[in-house]
């Protein structure tokens, strides 16, 4: 999912829309380059109980890996 | 642990101390404590003024002897102004040193509009309400101003219809 150029609240904001539609195991990549967006996503993503992975692919761009376990 | 300290993110309660403490520091040294858009109000007034025009006969500087004060003064001579130039200067540090500097890209003709017209709003709200989240709430509370507090109840209904507004139509 592209994130990029988008200030927060919308990535997380995005995630939530799109983990919604998602089957389960399927996994979702954000991709964004608002590092509050890998706070406040992560942050998110763990009190679903959900597990994720972050990369920072280039300088000041992340993708957020995280896996609809349930 | 050095990356964890440079890259961050800091944890809020980290955040929250650092705060404090140098807005402490800075209400020792300068008799005032931390604000932003009063200081965005002077550039707007000197660039207004050094175009021809004269700022000093708006409503909020005509009314308002010690503000009007800082009028004769330039972005490099006043305090509020040099505050400003910090907080960029210090942003554009932190994330240079983090190495996480980049130039974004503006997606959608909607973003442009939606800057501008949240830029104009908040503009407006920071003068009739006489401060932004950092003057007249995070800097009015520890004064123990009474205004920070309704600053703060509103800003709170302010930011719920204005995520109603973003998810309805930004997102």
């Amino acid at each position: 999912m592209d994130c990029l150029y988008e200030a927060c609240p919308i990535p997380l904001l995005k995630t939530m829309q799109s983990l919604k539609v998602l089957n389960q195991g399927d996994v979702l990549i954000v991709e964004t380059d608002h590092s509050c967006a890998i706070k406040n996503i992560a942050e998110w993503v763990g009190k679903q109980k959900l597990p994720c992975e972050i990369i920072e692919v280039s300088n000041g761009e992340w993708e957020i890996y995280i896996r609809k376990e349930r | 642990m050095k990356s964890k300290i440079i890259i961050g993110p800091w944890s809020y309660l980290t955040g929250a101390i650092l705060l404090a403490v140098l807005n402490t520091l800075l209400f020792a040294a300068l008799h005032t404590p931390w604000q932003i858009t009063t200081g965005i109000t002077y550039w707007a007034a000197w660039i207004f003024k050094f175009l021809g025009g004269a700022p000093e006969n708006w409503h909020y500087f005509a009314n308002n002897a010690s503000k009007s004060e800082g009028l004769s003064q330039s972005f490099l001579s006043n305090s509020l102004s040099l505050m400003n130039f910090g907080v960029i200067f210090g942003a554009l540090l932190a994330v240079l040193i983090a190495s996480q500097f980049k130039v974004k890209k503006i997606k959608s003709p909607k973003q442009i509009f939606a800057a501008l017209l949240g830029g104009i709003i908040m503009g407006y709200g920071t003068r009739i309400a006489l401060g932004c989240n950092i003057g007249a709430f995070f800097s009015a509370i520890p004064s123990l101003s009474v205004s920070g507090w309704v600053w703060g109840i509103s800003a709170f209904i302010g930011a719920w219809v204005g995520s109603k507004l973003l998810i309805k139509y930004l997102l």
